[in-house]
């Protein structure tokens, strides 16, 4: 490690080699896929919907079981897994949904503590009662992004961006290695959907984490991520830099319907 | 001018329904003319009218603010403990019958019988089953217990059904990802979204259950209800008065405050 | 008032940054609603031994319910139709006397504070009342029977159509009100012809619900004196004559399901 540090050395920390799914409804969503992504990369997975993007990020924490090949996380092959052994993998990996998935009806701070929940003793689990330690790392989430002011206020009461906020907090206080997010800021209006993907931008530089997001809006992909990966039909057919991909790309990425899509997003005025 | 015009000729588009149902209404109000007896009002009647008036505007105030165990204060609270510890108990009731009768959860056929329980269960009036109850329980307040407990029911079961098909089940797609077992999810993911429902609910009954309450006391089922009969048997018009004043001030106050609460824990 | 007497704790992050938490207000919900608990089985001597040793009674009343009588049926027609009867009369001249008392508790139509105001509390105090103790209270003035019941539910539909009736005309849109208002129609006819057109469906249809929920009062009623089946139910359990009072409840059901399945329909399409 401190051999790596002074090399600058990349280390592995997703690797995807000859990967495969198929759902038990027959459906080919992934195939062959061999993918490498090194610590503090920052990621954008983009394609059509239904080209297997979700599918592509869920098979990282286990939400999905691959088929067959071999995927590796920060040193642990993730087919290998059982039970337990999921469950505590998973904490390592931080999620973001499209829908925020927060408990509305209750206030910031305790959605925040959801994240400490697998840790909890079993007294502390049948009341419901967190530490003051947790409750500080909780706060510290949210002072990251920038809403610590929030934390004791009921969620319904917030924005859609606010929202997402919170479940990036929520995530963050998990201490992840790794950030996935599928669809982050699919629900959110131009001006919240900037302001989450700053953050997540800053999380990136500044605690050199992991981020790989799936996105519908090729103009935000291409302007926070270092490197894209395109997804046609459940297999990668663009590999590389942002400032590499031109229209010819995009149009064998979206099968000729890049003008489409870009049109779509006009519409709902989703762009950055 | 014109939106005169268009309000005078403005057809509802409902206007057939009005009309039958006003030509039914219509109807069966002339044939209840027939059957309803006018011929029972007693000479007596304004009389004891004027009493009753008199008795609301001159009220008992010794017996009014009495808080000894004969006081209508102390019947309030009793009844208040009837209501309140019969919401409470009803209410624990109502979870397993709420789990019986969701589909989603047990096979159609059982749900299907536990409603149909539970709609007959409701249509019994609260009074039968108080007098049912003095049967096994004696005359006393604990009876009121039972009885409000069993009416209860039915009703909470279906709102606790209705709050737990409503769910946000989409925390539990985040959970999973933080590596939460399903025992976690439902205490932490489900629990506190249903808590302020199930207390929302809960306030809601205890209001109607409080009427109840009181009007069980004339069954002997303990309560305001008993001393209201004997008073007016005894035309003790005074104590009539004081015991109205004093149920309806409660009702009222109890009412404001569940509307409060049960906004607050919905809106937050 | 609770931040006063539990003032909100000053939170010290790492960084340095504070945050006030407010205390949770859970511990004291818990410590009341258990103080209230413990208090409420004092006042009512709530004995769980005694419901363990004589529960089996309430269900073996219930067991003799159980067939209930069917040569009791002839007898009950009469106090039935007495109890709809009762119930429909009720409800119908509450609910078109609700109308006026409606009409002076909506604040956007008059203008006088004082008369809302009276009109608005006789209203809720009228609410308040249980039916069944102004059946009681009508008895003596009126006679036992059946018009003593009617009063009752008169009075009741009165409450409770006139009070969801104020809100709605105070949620209708006052345009063709205020444009024949200015031109000089007088504010009755304005409100006949302008109001009542948009809150009619919505009126009829509480008026219905209404007129459901007192079919089961109804049939209480009797218990105080106001005629209806009531009467036949306090006597059967009375003699414990507990087959006839199953026989009474059967119909009671059946009734009540009938004339809420057919009033169901009719809101429906109404609203
Ligand atoms: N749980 C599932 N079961 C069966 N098929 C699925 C499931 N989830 C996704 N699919 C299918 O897999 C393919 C890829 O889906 P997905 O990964 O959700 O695409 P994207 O996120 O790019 O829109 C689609 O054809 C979809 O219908
Ligand atoms: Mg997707």
């Amino acid at each position: 490690m401190v051999f790596s540090f002074f090399t600058r050395k990349a280390i592995d920390m997703i690797e995807f080699t000859n990967v495969d799914k198929v759902y038990p409804n027959k459906v080919k969503a992934l195939e062959n896929i061999n993918l490498k992504i090194e610590k503090g990369e920052f990621v954008a997975v983009i394609g059509l919907s239904g080209a297997g993007k979700s599918t592509l990020i869920r098979c990282i924490n286990r939400m999905h079981d691959i088929t067959s090949g071999s995927l590796v996380v920060d040193g642990t092959n993730v087919g290998k897994l059982k039970g337990k052994e999921i469950r505590n993998f998973r904490k390592k990996i931080g999620m973001i949904f499209q829908s925020f998935n927060l408990i509305t009806r209750t206030t910031v701070i305790k959605n925040v503590l959801v994240s400490f929940v697998p840790q909890l003793s079993f007294w502390r689990k049948m009341t419901g009662i967190f530490s003051k330690e947790h409750k500080l790392q909780a706060l510290t989430a949210l002072d990251q992004v920038g809403i610590l002011e929030k934390a004791y206020i009921r969620v319904d009461q917030l924005s859609g961006g606010q929202q997402q906020r919170v479940a990036l907090a929520r995530t963050l206080a998990q201490n992840p290695t790794i950030l996935l997010a599928d669809e982050p800021i699919a629900s959110l209006d131009p001006v919240t959907s900037k302001q989450v993907m700053d953050d997540f931008k800053r999380i990136n530089q500044e605690m050199d984490m992991t981020v790989l997001l799936n996105i519908h809006h090729v103009e935000v992909a291409l302007e926070y991520a270092d490197r894209i990966i395109g997804v046609r039909e459940g297999q990668i057919v663009y590999d590389g830099s942002a400032n590499e991909v031109t229209d010819e790309v995009l149009d064998y990425i979206y099968k000729g319907k890049i003008g489409e899509v870009k049109q779509e997003m006009y519409k709902e005025g989703a762009y950055v | 001018m014109n939106a005169i015009e268009k309000q005078l000729y403005a057809k509802p588009s409902k206007n057939s329904y009005i009309y039958v149902i006003s030509a039914v209404l219509l109807g069966l109000m002339i044939w209840s003319l027939f059957v309803i007896d006018f011929g029972s009002m007693e000479e007596s009647g304004w009389a004891i009218a004027k009493n009753i008036l008199l008795g609301i505007v001159t009220p008992d105030l010794d017996f009014l603010l009495d808080f000894t165990t004969q006081g209508v204060m102390y019947l309030l609270v009793e009844t208040i403990a009837i209501a309140f510890l019969g919401t409470i108990l009803g209410a624990m009731l109502a979870i397993p019958f709420a789990f019986l009768s969701a589909s989603n959860v047990v096979p159609k056929p059982v749900a299907f019988i536990t409603r149909l329980l539970l709609i007959f269960i409701r249509t019994v009036p609260s009074l039968v089953y108080g007098l049912m109850f003095v049967r096994v329980a004696g005359q006393g307040p604990f009876t009121g217990v039972l009885t409000i407990a069993l009416i209860s029911i039915g009703m909470l079961a279906k709102l606790f059904v209705d709050a737990i098909e409503d769910l946000d089940t989409s925390i539990f797609e985040s959970m999973t990802s933080i590596g939460c077992t399903t025992f976690e999810k439902i205490r932490f993911g489900i629990v506190p979204q249903l808590i302020a429902i199930f207390l929302s609910i809960g306030i809601y009954r205890f209001d109607m259950n409080l009427r109840e309450a009181s009007i069980l006391g004339l069954v002997g089922a303990g309560g305001i209800g008993a001393p209201l009969i004997f008073a007016m048997n005894a035309y003790r018009w005074n104590e009539v008065g004081s015991i109205l004043i004093g149920l309806v001030i409660l009702i009222l106050i109890v009412e404001l405050w569940s509307n409060y609460m049960r906004n607050k824990l919905v809106r937050g | 008032m609770f931040d006063k007497i539990f003032p909100p704790k000053q939170v010290v992050l790492p960084n340095g940054k504070t945050v006030s938490e407010k205390r949770s207000r859970t511990p004291l919900i818990f410590v009341t609603v258990l103080i209230a608990v413990y208090l409420s089985i004092r006042f009512t001597n709530f004995e769980f031994s005694l419901l363990a040793k004589r529960g089996h009674e309430f269900f073996a009343i219930i067991n003799e319910m159980i067939p209930p009588k069917w040569e009791y049926l002839p007898h009950l027609w009469q106090p039935l139709l007495d109890t709809i009867m009762m119930s429909i009369l009720g409800s119908v001249l509450g609910s078109l006397v609700a109308v006026p008392i409606a009409y002076l508790a909506a604040s956007n139509i008059v203008k006088n504070k004082v008369i809302v105001m009276v009109a608005r509390i006789f209203l809720s105090i009228l609410r308040t009342m249980p039916t069944l103790v102004s059946a009681l209270i009508a008895t003596f003035i009126f006679g036992l029977g059946t018009l003593a019941g009617t009063i009752a539910i008169f009075l009741f539909t009165l409450a409770y159509v006139g009070k969801l009736l104020y809100e709605q005309i105070e949620n209708a849109s006052m345009g063709a009100f205020e444009a024949m208002e200015s031109i000089g129609i007088t504010r009755i006819q304005a409100f006949r012809y302008a109001i009542f057109p948009q809150v009619l469906p919505n009126y009829l249809s509480t008026s219905l619900f209404c007129f459901e929920g007192n079919v089961r009062y109804a049939a209480i009623l009797g218990y105080v004196g106001a005629g209806g089946i009531g009467l036949l139910l306090d006597e059967g359990l009375g003699w414990r004559d507990y087959a006839s009072v199953g026989m009474i409840l059967l119909m009671l059901a059946i009734t009540v399901f009938l004339i809420e399945t057919v009033s169901e329909y009719f809101r429906k399409k109404l609203i």
